[in-house]
């Protein structure tokens, strides 16, 4: 009797499985490009730390934080995004839009700006722009700073008990309040700072380092395991709130608290590695096509193909920089933009606003 | 039975009272029909009694037991919610009917659960449809899925917002018939809001009026008169009787 329900559970998991091997097959296949043109051979015998002293530290110290930064980044990017856009009722919502990024931005700019702090790059020639200081306070600022522009986002809309509509547009005020301030530090800043800064704010999966990814790792493994048991009380927000309150949901309690975690998702992935935009908007909203809404399949999936989506874009800003790496946040967007498009031109365009 | 006294309510500080002072009783099995125009506080009175808003003052009693300060868990095991405007979020019909008993399974759905899902479905004729997603259904066909998940709550009362809103004669019927039945052999208590007097005739056990916030008078079917409804509505009908039924005819001797 139950035959149909067990058939979309194998069909779910069957979704899973591959997109799980779609990850693991593109990282082993990103282990192999790099612009020190290392053969295959030379990039196996250095997997087995039998390459030569320079090979081995390419494929460990470069190659591999890196591919572990864009699965983790982008099962955490795309996996928060997802959770915004159910929490807000609203296929836009995502770290950009509700000022998370603006205000990562920000924060890092003051660290490099004002307190010449340092940050952490291998794909770039400002490495040297660390005087002296912490490399992990830029990271630091950024994170606060966009944790803080939430916490105000989500206090204000506690005013308004939580009307979706205006949640997104208290991030855009804050968002704009934000760059202006980044404006003002910018006009102020030496020309070594001001491209530094400027640098920091390109997506670069570079920067990532063991230390760096295992932090990621721990917030966005925890964070999707959370959503997960969450699973059931977002598919309630999806029937509005009145209907959500009525079966029992404490909604408030459910929106406040996976905002946030979304939220310092977001902020951890983006203060390690700068702004990598669109992420949460391109693979929530084409898992939600294919597989629906429901979240015990779309966050999982929403996480893995935000995986595969950041993979793909780095091994294209790696392809296309000509020797040094495009920065990734600059493809994700490209990539992104035509999304956000359909989202406003498509057919349910109501999602702009209900 | 649920008890109602002196219930206000407000949106919000400096405005103004949009319930003042309800007071009804709303008994097991029993259809009860909210009439009112438009902004008279009917969503709102429903709303509150689904603990969706906190009223000013006033109390809900539940057989006795304070409805208001319930557990959000309890409180969907006793009353449960067909909004006016129905909204499902792209799930199947069987996840949709299974979201409503949340408040029992939390985080993971049980056998339990689902072997009442089924037995919703049977029941409402939904089967067919298990599989289907909520957003390929018909007008009809959503407002029954909507029922069913209100059903899977397993409450003793529902609230029944506009059933007919948007739905054309056939459905009408469906889905009037379907809250009978659910009144008369379950025992369910049903409070629902219609704008049409001959389907509240046909419907309804009790009659509450609603206006400015308040209700104006209650009782069984001899309580419609067209001296009341130009009181609440301000508006002419004429009331005939055919066949031993009431029937409320617009415009009254003007027309």
């Amino acid at each position: 009797m139950n035959a149909k329900q067990t058939g979309n559970g194998k069909k779910r998991a069957a979704v899973l499985a591959g997109l799980v091997l779609a990850v693991l097959l593109l990282a082993f296949l990103c282990l192999f490009i790099g612009s020190s043109h290392m053969s295959a051979a030379e990039t196996l015998a250095a997997l087995a730390g039998r390459g030569s002293a320079a090979q081995n530290r390419i494929l460990w110290n470069i190659r591999i934080p890196r591919i572990l930064a864009a699965v983790i980044a982008g099962a955490g990017l795309s996996a928060a995004g997802l959770v915004m856009q159910t929490d807000l009722n609203n296929a836009m919502a995502s770290p950009s839009t509700l000022g998370v990024s603006n205000a990562a931005v920000f924060g890092a700019n003051l660290s490099i700006i004002a307190f010449a702090g340092g940050f952490l790059s291998t794909g770039n020639n400002l490495t040297n722009y660390t005087v002296g200081a912490n490399p992990y306070a830029t990271s630091l600022m950024a994170f606060l700073f966009s944790t803080l522009s939430i916490l105000l986002v989500l206090g204000l809309c506690r005013l308004r008990s939580f009307r979706p509509g205006v949640v997104v547009l208290a991030g855009i005020a804050l968002g704009s309040v934000w760059t202006a301030a980044t404006t003002i530090l910018q006009f102020y800043a030496t020309d070594v700072g001001l491209s530094a800064a400027v640098i920091w704010t390109f997506g670069d999966l570079g920067r990532a380092t063991y230390r760096t990814d295992l932090i990621m790792a721990a917030v966005v493994i925890c964070g999707i395991f959370v959503f997960s048991l969450m699973s059931w009380k977002l598919n309630a927000l999806l029937s509005g709130d009145a209907a959500a309150k009525s079966m029992g949901v404490n909604v408030d309690l459910v929106r406040f608290s996976s905002m946030l975690l979304a939220s310092v998702i977001t902020a951890v992935c983006v203060s390690y590695l700068g702004i990598i935009g669109f992420v949460g908007i391109i693979c929530p909203h084409v898992v939600k096509r294919i597989l629906g809404h429901d979240h015990r399949i779309s966050v999982p999936a929403s996480a893995l193909s935000g995986s595969v989506l950041l993979l793909l874009a780095d091994t294209l800003s790696r392809s296309l920089g000509n020797g040094s790496a495009l920065p990734v946040g600059a493809i994700t967007t490209f990539l992104g933009a035509p999304f956000f498009l359909t989202i406003i031109f498509g057919k349910r365009g109501g999602a702009l606003d209900d | 039975m649920i008890e109602i006294r002196g219930l206000a309510f407000r949106y919000g500080r400096n405005r103004p009272l949009v319930l003042n002072g309800v007071g009804m009783t709303l008994r097991d099995g029993e259809i009860s029909v909210l009439l009112g125009p438009n902004g008279a506080g009917k969503t709102t009175l429903f709303q509150t009694i689904l603990g969706i808003r906190k009223p000013e003052r006033g109390e809900i009693l539940f057989d006795g037991e304070d409805l208001l300060k319930m557990k959000r868990r309890e409180r969907a095991g006793r009353v449960a919610y067909v909004p006016q405007n129905i909204q499902f979020g792209g799930l199947s019909v069987f996840d949709t009917v299974l979201t409503g008993r949340i408040s029992r399974f939390g985080i993971r759905a049980g056998k339990e659960d689902r072997n009442a899902v089924w037995d919703i479905l049977k029941e409402m004729r939904l089967e067919e449809l298990a599989s289907r997603n909520v957003e390929e259904l018909s007008g009809g066909e959503r407002q029954k899925t909507a029922v069913a998940r209100a059903l899977a709550q397993e409450p003793r009362f529902l609230v029944f917002d506009e059933p007919t809103g948007n739905l054309d004669i056939a459905n009408e019927q469906l889905i009037l018939s379907e809250a009978r039945r659910l009144a008369r052999e379950k025992g369910i208590g049903i409070l629902t809001s219609l704008h049409d007097f001959n389907q509240a005739m046909e419907m309804g056990d009790r009659f509450f009026f609603l206006k400015d916030g308040a209700v104006r008078a209650s009782g069984g079917p001899e309580t419609v008169t067209a001296d009341i409804i130009r009181e609440i509505y301000g508006a002419e009908v004429r009331v005939v009787e055919i066949e031993e039924r009431k029937i409320i005819i617009n415009g009254g001797k003007n027309l």
